[in-house]
């Protein structure tokens, strides 16, 4: 079996960083950058960007040696991806802070209005239920963090947990403040409106948990396979039949039904951006699978039904 | 920040050179540019931008003649600075259709930041009018729009004078800090008049369960400028440096 010489030079200064002899035709990507790493322990392989082409795109870690379009001497270019963290860190820290935060302003914790406020309680049924429906969603989002999803990537740049963290915080803290103020309003329609509004909730909520649970069975675990999701027996799936992103479809339904529920300005603010940001993550997505699949189901939008 | 932002290096309205240094003299990647329509669209555009501001200037030496002072002489000059600052709308526009290869971020930014200076401060707080503020910004902005303007459509036609580029790398230096001045003095001066007269503020308890103090928000806007003016002020100075040097290269070749 003959073996392979890697040298991998930096993308930006084509400085000869390491030179890697006798390794296997089988070895993958992944293999090569733990090897990488020996020489050059800072550079973790997560924060590695290892491509043939110096401006071309990264290989995956699946990728084997042998199959590349190289000789038995390899170039490969490497980028500094920058100090990277970990998606389910992100994701736990950016969903605990909300549903921290809005207990602090629900249980009107000191300092945040006036001092005959402290630690009192709303008069309103809806600002109860309020509070229980924004931590449901939370707690949900923690628990599907640690047990449903199957992330493709490990880790992503660590600038990432400070916006993201910013956007989740600030918005709950904005909410927050509000929807528990001792001079909040109730709806104008009354328990009316807090009824429809908390069906569309918990539609949608439960909707959004059905989507998290297809995707996951579509995807066996540690792999990273990619397959067009299907509707299942679950009617909640059935959206799969009109939209690629169901899941994003839901969120965007959960945050709707909270702000018919509030009635509260900042809540709407926040669906909206929210919604924008899935847009284009969601038009993203299509656009993966219709370049992927050649059978695409042609009558899915990406998010919304039929319109966007 | 406004008067900063619309001569900041955005290459806005067609005109290429001002970023990167491509396009003058040849030697870097050929640019797609607009087009032919859109060219002379924007050519169009570019000169009636160029003339209403010179309105201005004009407008602006006549008043101060005919006054013999420079105080308020924003009131002879209100219309056409509405007018046409407000017409620089359209360049969001430009770069979302692509006619300009602008960002769209960057130019609403630029665009918006103006427009509010202008109605959201100058126009809707009455006493300001006759701050002394008001005439350092507009002269700054009046002077730093004909010259991007101009800029702008001798580049649409591939024609441009060099004094016309040095003008615009170079008299920022001086208009940046004297327009910023101008708008924070102007927005601190609005500010007792919108505390007491509550403008464009609601407060609690209401049904939109919501509320807003633009008198903080003001504040804010202040605040604002102390991280973003050095990043574009310095911005400036690095497209200077390479535009300007870069003519030179060419100039010793000729």
């Amino acid at each position: 079996m003959k073996h392979y010489e890697v040298e991998i030079l930096d993308a930006k200064t084509r400085e000869k960083l390491c030179f890697l002899d006798k390794v296997e035709p089988q070895a993958t990507i992944a293999e090569i950058k733990t090897l990488f790493t020996k020489t050059h322990p800072q550079w973790y392989p997560a924060r590695q960007s290892l491509r043939l082409d110096p401006k071309g795109k990264s290989l995956k870690d699946e990728d084997v040696l042998q199959k590349l379009p190289v000789g038995t001497t390899a170039t490969l270019f490497f980028r500094d991806l920058g100090a990277q963290i970990s998606w389910v860190t992100v994701f736990l820290t950016e969903y605990a802070g909300p549903l921290f935060i809005y207990l602090l302003f629900y249980f009107r914790v000191p300092f945040i209005y006036g001092h005959k406020y402290d630690f009192t309680s709303s008069r309103h049924t809806v600002v109860h239920l309020a509070c229980l429906c924004h931590s449901f969603h939370y707690v949900k989002r923690l628990l599907e963090t640690l047990f449903v999803h199957r992330f493709s990537h490990g880790t992503m740049p660590l600038r990432n947990i400070f916006k993201n963290c910013t956007y989740y915080w600030g918005f709950a803290a904005w909410m927050a403040y509000y929807i528990n103020h001792p001079l909040y309003t109730p709806p104008t329609y009354g328990s009316q409106q807090v009824k429809l509004a908390l069906t569309i909730f918990v539609i949608c909520q439960l909707g959004n948990f059905s989507i998290h649970m297809a995707l996951r069975d579509l995807r066996p675990a540690g792999s990273k396979t990619r397959k067009i999701p299907y509707p299942t027996k679950n009617p909640f799936t059935w959206l799969f039949l009109l939209v690629s992103c169901p899941n994003y479809t839901y969120e965007v339904g959960s945050w709707i039904g909270f702000a018919i529920m509030t009635q509260c300005v900042p809540v709407a603010l926040f669906s909206l951006v929210g919604f924008t940001q899935m847009t284009i993550w969601a038009k993203g997505k299509h656009r993966s699978y219709l370049r992927e699949f050649r059978d695409y189901p042609p009558l899915r939008m990406p998010i919304i039904p039929f319109l966007l | 920040m406004a008067a900063v932002a619309a001569t900041a290096a955005t290459k806005g309205n067609g005109g290429g050179s001002g970023r990167a240094g491509a396009g003058e003299g040849g030697g870097t990647r050929k640019k797609k540019g607009p087009g032919p329509v859109a060219t002379a669209y924007l050519v169009i555009y570019n000169v009636v931008m160029t003339a209403g501001w010179l309105v201005i200037a004009v407008g602006l030496v006549r008043a101060y003649l005919a006054k013999g002072s420079y105080h308020s002489l924003y009131y002879s000059i209100e219309k056409p600075l509405k007018f046409f600052q407000t017409g620089a709308l359209l360049e969001i526009l430009h770069c979302a259709i692509g006619i300009v290869p602008s960002s769209v971020v960057l130019t609403s930014f630029q665009v918006m930041s103006r427009v509010f200076l202008i109605w959201a401060v100058t126009h809707s707080v009455k006493e300001v009018q006759s701050e002394d503020s008001v005439l350092l910004f507009v002269i700054a902005w009046t002077i730093t729009e004909i010259i991007r303007y101009s800029f702008y459509t001798f580049s649409l036609l591939n024609h441009l004078p060099y004094i016309i580029k040095w003008a615009r790398y170079t008299l920022f230096i001086v208009l940046y800090p004297m327009g910023v001045t101008g708008e924070l003095l102007t927005i601190y001066a609005a500010l007792p008049f919108v505390r007491q007269a509550g403008l464009y503020s609601i407060s609690l308890p209401n049904k939109y369960n919501f509320s807003f103090d633009y008198y903080t928000f003001l504040i804010l806007v202040m605040i604002s400028y102390i991280p973003l003016f050095p990043q574009l002020y310095f911005h400036m100075i690095h497209q200077r440096r390479k535009v300007l040097s870069h003519t030179e290269e060419h100039k010793k070749f000729d």
